[in-house]
């Protein structure tokens, strides 16, 4: 099997598991076999991290082992991250699964409706 | 009027405050002296009653009020007067008049009806309305019942207390028979006065209902779980 993404300085990770679900970070520099050093924008700050509470893209920046959460901020701006994030489907899967969490009861009922009776998914839609 | 004692007694029988503190505490020296005593108003503890019979003396001096048969063999304090006032229940943040609420438990579970407000007595007035999907103008207790988000837009309604859903008591054996006839018909009837109000309730209700889209088949369907959805993880 060939990977292609590497976990190393700069990989831009999605954050799907623990307090930051749904934000990115950027990896800093590797704890142990099993945690990473992780900073991104305001959202999460610099933290640790397991492994498995992170799933890897394909974006990646330059930045040095360690650095400062200023240069990784500027670094991230710089290669413009946030917009190369929108367009992964990890991030894409992760909205549309938050934004059926929210729904509420009638709301589910419209789609069931919708779903059930495709001459009302215009109705609906509206 | 006195006040209740200002020192309490600690465990052991110790009071709480000292004679110093209590002095403080009661701050007699605080409050005004009245200039003139009011005149104490004299209340006659005697009377004179008229006896009959000849060699009974005439007349006999009697007590006013006289003094109980009965009297408990200590002297102890009467307890304080309960001040409690009766509060509806707290309702949920998320209930208020024209909520859509789905039923949990009886007859009717799963469907979503339509809260009008809080009765006197803590529970929720609630309507399909009928002509939806059945059900009646109904009280229910509001850990009965999920609040969603969906608000009904309601005009002015009649008022409503708790007197009309009280029911008649079953017939006792005062009344002449020697035994209660349990085989006549003890059945509920709908009133035709509660008829009348469902139907000038729905008349008010429906058409609210009627202005959302789709909240009217809404409204008839019942509330089902399906695989994978539990309702701690569901918004409502």
């Amino acid at each position: 099997m060939l990977y292609k993404r590497y976990i190393e300085i700069g990989r831009v990770c999605f954050i799907r598991l623990g307090d930051d679900i749904g934000k990115s970070g950027v990896i800093v520099d590797l704890v142990d076999q099993k945690h990473l050093l992780i900073d991104g924008p305001d959202g999460i700050g610099r933290k640790v991290l397991r492994l498995n509470q992170v799933a890897l893209t394909d974006i990646k920046i330059n930045i040095p082992r360690g650095c400062k959460t200023k240069t990784v901020r500027t670094a991230m701006a710089k290669e413009g991250v946030e917009a190369k994030l929108a367009a992964t489907s990890l991030v894409k899967k992760f909205a549309a699964k938050n934004a059926k969490a929210q729904l509420g009861d009638f709301a589910r009922f419209k789609i069931f409706a919708g779903n059930s009776h495709p001459e009302l998914a215009q109705r609906i839609a509206q | 009027m006195a006040h209740t004692s200002r020192n309490s007694t600690l465990p052991g029988g110790v009071p709480k405050l000292s004679r110093s503190a209590v002095y403080k505490k009661r701050a007699l020296y605080k409050r005004k002296k009245v200039a003139t005593v009011p005149a104490v108003k004299e209340v006659a503890l005697t009377k004179t009653k008229t006896v009959a019979g000849e060699k009974n003396g005439g007349t006999r001096t009697v007590p006013v009020q006289k003094s109980p048969r009965f009297y408990p063999t200590e002297d102890c304090k009467t307890p304080l007067k309960n001040r409690r006032v009766v509060k509806p229940t707290k309702l949920r943040g998320s209930i208020v008049p024209g909520s859509v609420v789905i039923l949990l438990a009886g007859s009717h579970r799963g469907k979503r009806v339509v809260v009008l407000k809080q009765l006197p007595s803590g529970l929720l007035l609630v309507t399909g309305p009928y002509k939806i999907n059945g059900v009646p103008l109904r009280r229910v207790d509001q850990t009965y019942v999920i609040a969603t988000s969906t608000k009904v837009e309601l005009p002015a309604l009649p008022a409503i207390g708790d007197e009309i859903f009280k029911r008649k008591g079953k017939p006792t054996k005062n009344e002449k028979e020697m035994f209660v006839d349990n085989a006549g018909d003890n059945s509920y009837k709908i009133s035709a006065e509660k008829v009348a109000l469902q139907k000038e309730i729905d008349a008010l209700v429906v058409p609210a209902v009627k202005k959302v889209d789709m909240l009217q088949s809404y409204l008839r369907s019942r509330f089902t779980l399906t695989k994978g959805q539990f309702p701690h993880e569901m918004k409502f």
